[in-house]
């Protein structure tokens, strides 16, 4: 790795948002790959990251700010990706369901997926089944990603899984749940194909439920 | 000894304290603390008075000490002390002297604070009683009962509307049992009176005030001649049964029409409840109850008017509605008198509810000068800003870690529970609620611990521990830190502060931050230039403003800009129970509210993402002007410290 990937990996990992922007700028100008900038500098930090949170070595808010730092690095360098034609892990959809505006927790989720290498399609909050249902069939995505923190809106997961299953597309699209009020067992109620208690068991289920 | 020494020390000095207004008479050779102990003026004394925490600073208005003694110059600069600042527990008098403490000193700021607050300037009742006495029925005079009652009220220039049948039967039921004497309560405006009840001559009129938090329920007894708070008693919201949390009550309401009738009577059943205990327990009764005033929190406040909490449980979270209520006792199922109203005072929005328009009552949040910040820190916490004629306020969600929960050693402020944390010389303190044996630490010593473990290097910028620390351990892998060990402990097992738990404080700090920096740039000020914060509320109450400044809590403000008023919530509710022109204030206060949505606000994640991590300041203590202090250096400092944690952790 050159000393300039070594200082971006340092930088994401540290949550030093300036420093990833003025590294990506300088590796994008010194020649380098948009896919090895990506790979090797924000993906493999954002791995670390999420090992360090499982190590209990990094908790939230360090995963916030790193992934944070993460996502304006990415944000450069996504034309240059475009460009280039980078291959995707997969594209998520990502959304909070309906009647429920928080959005901290889906949005550290879908930064650690794009860490991860997947795009994302952020549907924002207070997103209603129909237009999770209109999403999945205008984008065909791998996988449908719903947060609630409400324990009054989770409801609004099982409605979206119905109406994906009455629109005749629920079998073409994983969908993974999360969120406080969330337990696997009410996943497992409502037919999801998986749950993920934290951002970084989020990132390992996506990449199972992809593999 | 020399003999004048022993004659001074015979010698009697009335030492004053002040905000509380309480005087002492003291020996010379007693310290101020055991003067102030004598007395009932509660100082924090975390060191037990040994002269080595520095928790009890005083300040010396009038009169004079004794020189002041080693422990002294090592607690406070050559500047303080000359300003008059003591160590309670070291200085003694010379002279009458007049002190002032700090409420940062003040261990029991709600319950003082709470004496004095039914007094307001210009009390009027919303109910008035007139002696009435009327001629029994004869054979000359065949008036009915009630057109008696009305007549005696006619000649008092009083015209009562009509009443329902519940009050005509009570009054003429009452008046003959009393021999047709009593004091007629009649409520409303000139013009437009209701009669209420009849009292026997000699009977107070009484009122009830509630405050229904979504943990507990405090109910205020006041007489209503002559003002005064009575009694006051608390109960356990018995809703915690359905759930802990506001938003899991409002999803069980959802789930069943059953479960939403139980949520709503066990609650009028509580309140029936409070309010026997603080009636009979001054020899009276509930149906002598004439008037009355509840406030809570928006969900509360629906669940007890009976109106439906559905929507405050899914985005946008509107309320039904924010206006003022006035409802029938018996329609909202209390049992006081026949024909009583309950008041429920307006709502802002659907998570600023009318406990909060209350705080900001007692906070005189409208006659206040200049920037005014008053919060109300619980699992909710609900935030106003004042400044000229704008009031902005907002809610943030900031966790139950402050009442102990998810905390691994967290506990409710119970007896045994550590409530105040200082850390000097090296070596932490520990204060507990009735100086019990620690069992557990509750929110104010869980922000005193972060505070202190952060001055002493303990926990770095991010909120990690220096592994190489000699209390700090590691169990199934996370660090932890010993702050008492079991043989000192209550229950002979440690207490400690784990990692997860400085994370808890950071996310909840981070969120009641956010609220602040977003309710200032709304007005376009910074926080840094607040003049002055109001802390409201039972953890606000205890809590040390300098913790809550070291971590990040609150901006860097002086000390005393910062004002702990007790249980605003519950003085503002009595008085609006003592005086209609409060209530009135009460409905300018929600008219003028403007609702800021954090939630949707496109700022608040990054701004929260922000005050995460703590802001290290090496020179501890407060700066006396925030304003000028130079940010930038500070910045620079905690970036140069911030280096070695990265190295120590890998």
């Amino acid at each position: 790795m050159t000393t300039l990937l070594k200082e971006l990996f340092d930088a994401t990992v540290d949550g030093d948002r300036e420093t990833v922007l003025t590294t990506v700028a300088q590796a994008l100008e010194t020649g380098e790959e948009p896919g090895v900038i990506l790979n090797e500098g924000l993906i493999a930090a954002m791995a670390e990251v999420g090992a360090r949170f499982e190590r209990a070595e990094f908790y939230v808010p360090e995963m916030l700010i790193a992934a944070r730092a993460m996502q304006a690095g990415l944000a450069v360098l996504q034309p240059h990706l475009v460009a280039a034609k980078v291959k995707k892990v997969g594209t998520v959809i990502a959304g909070t369901v309906k009647g429920d505006l928080h959005d901290i927790g889906k949005n550290l989720v879908s930064m650690m997926l794009e860490g991860a290498g997947f795009e994302i399609i952020d549907l924002g909050t207070d997103v209603p089944p129909e237009k999770f249902v209109e999403a999945v069939r205008e984008s065909s995505p791998d996988l449908l990603a719903m947060s609630a923190l409400l324990t009054t809106t989770m409801p609004g997961m099982k409605l979206t899984v119905e109406a994906l299953r009455a629109a005749g597309v629920r079998n073409g699209v994983k969908i993974m749940v999360g969120g406080a009020p969330l337990t696997q067992r009410y996943a497992d109620e409502i037919g999801a194909d998986g749950y993920a208690a934290d951002a970084s068991k989020a990132v390992r289920l996506a990449k199972s439920l992809v593999a | 000894m020399s003999e004048s020494e022993t004659a001074s020390q015979n010698r009697k000095f009335e030492i004053e304290f002040e905000p509380v207004g309480r005087r002492a008479v003291t020996g010379a050779g007693s310290t101020l603390l055991s003067a102030a102990q004598e007395v009932g003026v509660q100082l924090v004394a975390v060191c037990g008075g040994i002269g080595i925490c520095g928790s009890c600073r005083v300040r010396c208005m009038e009169g004079s000490l004794a020189p002041t003694e080693p422990e002294e110059e090592v607690e406070f600069t050559a500047e303080e002390l000359s300003d008059g600042w003591r160590l309670a527990c070291r200085a003694r008098a010379l002279s009458d002297v007049k002190l002032d403490i700090p409420s940062t000193s003040l261990a029991t700021a709600q319950r003082l604070q709470l004496e004095g607050a039914t007094t307001s300037d210009s009390s009027e009742p919303s109910v008035t009683a007139y002696q009435v006495e009327v001629e029994p029925p004869g054979l000359y005079d065949l008036r009915p009962d009630w057109e008696r009652v009305e007549a005696a009220l006619f000649q008092e220039q009083v015209m009562p509307r009509a009443s329902s049948v519940h009050v005509v039967q009570h009054v003429c039921d009452r008046m003959r049992e009393m021999s047709w004497k009593g004091r007629v309560i009649v409520r409303g405006e000139r013009g437009a009176e209701e009669i209420v009840t009849v009292l026997p001559t000699d009977v107070p009129m009484l009122g009830l005030a509630f405050d229904i938090g979504t943990t507990k329920i405090a109910g205020y007894l006041v007489d209503l001649d002559t003002l005064q708070t009575v009694s006051r008693a608390g109960v356990v919201n018995p809703q915690i049964a359905f759930g802990e949390d506001v938003v899991s009550r409002i999803a069980c309401a959802n789930r069943e029409r059953r479960l939403e009738t139980q949520l709503r009577s066990r609650l009028a059943e509580a309140l029936n409840e409070l309010a026997r205990q603080l009636t009979t327990g001054s020899g009276n009764a509930a149906t002598r109850v004439v008037d009355a005033v509840v406030v809570g929190n928006t969900a509360m406040h629906h669940f007890f008017a009976g109106l439906s909490v559905r929507q405050l449980g899914e985005a946008p979270y509107v309320p039904v509605t924010c206006s003022s209520l006035s409802e029938p006792a018996r329609d909202l199922g209390l049992d006081l008198s026949p024909g009583t109203t309950v008041y429920l005072p307006p709502n802002i929005a659907g998570y600023v509810g009318s406990d909060h328009v209350s705080a900001l009552l007692a906070g005189d949040i409208l006659s206040r000068e200049g920037r005014v910040v008053v919060l109300d820190i619980g699992t909710n916490t609900e935030i106003s800003l004042k400044i000229a004629d704008r009031l902005i306020s907002c809610s943030c969600a900031s966790g139950p870690a402050f009442e102990g929960a998810h905390i691994q050693d967290g506990m409710r402020a119970l007896p045994g529970a550590i409530e105040h944390v200082r850390l000097s010389g090296g070596a932490l303190h520990v204060q507990t609620v009735d100086s019990d044996r620690p069992v557990g630490i509750c929110g104010s010593g869980i922000l005193d611990v972060v505070a202190s473990m952060l001055e002493a290097g303990i926990i770095d910028r991010r909120g990690r521990f220096y592994a190489t620390h000699p209390r700090v351990r590691s169990r199934d892998g996370e660090l932890e830190f010993l702050l008492v060990p079991a043989e000192a402990a209550g229950h002979g097992r440690d207490i400690v502060v784990t990692s997860k738990d400085v994370v808890e404080i950071q996310l909840a700090k981070g969120a009641v931050r956010a609220g602040i920096e977003i309710l200032c740039s709304t007005a376009g000020i910074k926080s840094s230039e607040i003049d002055t914060l109001v802390v409201a509320g039972a953890f606000g109450t205890y809590l040390d403003a300098k913790s809550a400044m070291t971590v990040g809590m609150f901006p860097r403000l002086s000390e005393d800009r910062i004002e702990q008023i007790g249980n605003a919530a519950g003085t503002g509710a009595i008085r609006m129970l003592c005086s209609a022109s409060e209530r009135r204030k009460a409905q300018l206060i929600a008219e003028r509210a403007e609702y800021v949505e954090l939630t949707t606000h496109p700022d608040f994640a990054d701004v929260f993402t922000d005050r995460l991590f703590f802001e290290l300041v090496r020179n501890q203590g407060v700066d006396s002007d925030a304003r000028t202090r130079d940010v930038s250096g500070a910045n620079a400092r905690a970036a140069a410290t911030d280096q070695r944690p990265s190295t120590e952790m890998q």
